[in-house]
């Protein structure tokens, strides 16, 4: 392949000011890592999880019979 | 003929192997025959009592009272580099029954009422005044004390019960002692609950006597106590993990995060698979800007056979920011599978946001977002993020709009408020503008950006 010849050229300017203005930008919240669970806090979930189910299933044989 | 097993080798056999609810429902038919058996009462009770057992050291029953008044609790400096929780409080790498927040109802209820709807509770006779004879001729006292305690959460009755046995063994037995401790504590009189540990310590060097005591400064607002406290029980038992663990736990939440690491990795030192100091230094290194290093510990963590949402998440946002693309998308992927909760879905889907936005798929990042919100309505940093984007797309009033419900859904957080600050600058209301650079300010002092936007603006009220 011929080498492509750029018709632009990168300028670093020897003399003269760069000046930068600063301007603040609106900021994003950081990502979240998720902390793990404790072993007594999924015990505690899960038994609430399953205390749940046994009400709910309570309703609805309740209902079933009424 | 069939030669079946003694149904209470049968039984004890269950009970060994932590195959509770057969256990007891085999102790249950021998007391359909002989209601006097012994061994078999005792068992089912201990049966019962393991099933909705767990760890006192772990659990701190925070009411809604503490949870809205808090008076006792550490005092919480700003941290505004890390994410917060719904509270405000940092979150770390781990998370305690203590340390959760957000669904303070639920959890109380979870503690606070008989623990299970379907378990049948022993058909106990009210209980006796003198519990002492009557206990011992068919239980034994512990076992009866741990029944009333953990299964019935009866914790009145169960203090009657320990103060009975203390005095019976003439104030010489630590165990019952600490047991006494535990019911205060639990009573919420926490000074009683220190002089019975501290009595119980005279007698007996225990760690978990350490642990409840230090826990009872924790709630009395004394971490200095609490902390010499487990130095001295670090003299006694050198090298004791749940100790050293308890230090860290004390900085991590004075925001002490270096501190906390230090002890963490003396954690570890002892007992190189320990979740939470795992877990805990890695999200140390990924807040540091070291998401190489903190890929190495939750990797670790994989290893160790962790398999859930929240660690295949934090590998996700690991492998990402540590360049490891391939790996990306696939962890977010497993996590959304492993899911168990809306809210964990909103923060996954907030944290794939992350990435497209990392990758300049705006597209994406919105969508991401918007499925964050869609899961967890309430998700302060999806609304804030999604408030960035708007502008870029010059919805200036939508994004005005998702700021301000940042705003009142997190105070704590710095991001809204300084966000609104500018682009309330830029829309010419200095007086929103300076307001909101204030509140940002409060949430967090050292930020530059906010000082130079607060200069420049009293600069602008000067000349006028």
């Amino acid at each position: 392949m011929p080498e492509v010849k750029s018709i632009f050229r990168e300028v670093l300017p020897k003399q003269g000011q760069l000046s930068m203005e600063d301007v603040p930008t609106m900021v994003l919240c950081k990502p979240k890592l998720l902390p793990l669970k404790s072993v007594t806090l999924e015990k505690l979930e899960k038994m609430q999880t399953e205390a749940q189910e046994a009400i709910r299933q309570q309703e609805v044989s309740l209902k079933e019979q009424g | 003929m069939e030669v079946s097993m003694d149904p209470l080798f049968l039984a004890w056999s269950y009970c060994r192997r932590r195959k509770f609810q057969q256990c007891a429902d085999i102790c249950t038919k021998i007391l359909q025959d002989g209601p006097y058996d012994q061994a078999a009462w005792s068992l089912k009770t201990r049966a019962l009592t393991e099933i909705v057992y767990i760890d006192e050291v772990e659990v701190d029953e925070e009411g809604i009272a503490e949870m809205l008044l808090d008076e006792n609790s550490i005092a919480q400096v700003g941290q505004p580099l890390l994410p917060m929780t719904q509270s405000g409080r940092p979150i770390t790498g781990f998370v305690r029954p203590s340390t959760q927040s957000g669904r303070p109802g639920t959890m109380e209820q979870a503690i606070k009422t008989p623990r299970t709807a379907s378990t049948a509770h022993l058909t106990w006779p009210s209980i006796p005044k003198n519990l002492i004879y009557q206990g011992n001729k068919i239980l034994s006292l512990q076992t009866l004390f741990e029944y009333i305690f953990h299964h019935e959460n009866d914790i009145k009755n169960a203090l009657d019960l320990a103060a009975q046995a203390t005095e019976h063994a003439q104030f010489k037995d630590w165990w019952w002692k600490v047991q006494l401790g535990k019911c205060y504590y639990r009573l919420g009189l926490y000074r009683e609950a220190e002089k019975q540990f501290r009595s119980a310590l005279n007698h007996q060097e225990v760690v978990d006597t350490y642990l409840y005591l230090a826990k009872v400064y924790q709630r009395l607002d004394q971490p200095i106590t609490a902390l010499n406290l487990f130095k001295q029980g670090l003299d006694h038992f050198p090298g004791e993990v749940t100790l050293l663990t308890g230090i860290a736990r004390i900085h991590e939440e004075m925001n002490n995060i270096t501190s906390a690491t230090e002890y963490y990795k003396d954690v570890l030192k002892q007992d190189n698979t320990h979740v939470e100091a795992i877990a805990c230094i890695g999200s140390n290194h990924f807040y540091t800007d070291q998401p190489e290093i903190a890929l190495r510990f939750y990797r670790r963590l994989l290893q160790m056979g962790v398999y859930n949402c929240q660690l295949y998440n934090n590998l996700g946002l690991c492998c990402f920011y540590a360049q490891q693309y391939d790996m990306t998308l696939s962890s977010f992927e497993r996590a959304l599978s492993l899911v168990t909760n809306d809210e964990e879905q909103a923060d996954v889907w907030y944290n794939i946001g992350h990435v497209a936005v990392g990758i300049g798929d705006v597209t994406l990042a919105y969508q991401c977002f918007k499925l964050a919100l869609a899961f967890n309505n309430d998700h302060a940093e999806a609304y804030n993020n999604l408030a960035v984007l708007e502008l870029r797309k010059g919805r200036v009033e939508q994004s005005k709009a998702f700021l301000q419900t940042a705003a009142s859904l997190a105070p704590h957080m710095y991001e809204p408020h300084f966000n609104l600050s500018i682009l309330s600058e830029k829309i010419g209301d200095l007086q929103s503008s300076y307001i909101a650079a204030q509140k940002s300010e409060d949430a967090f002092p050292e930020h530059v950006d906010t000082q130079q936007l607060l200069k420049q603006l009293r600069e602008h009220f000067a000349a006028l």
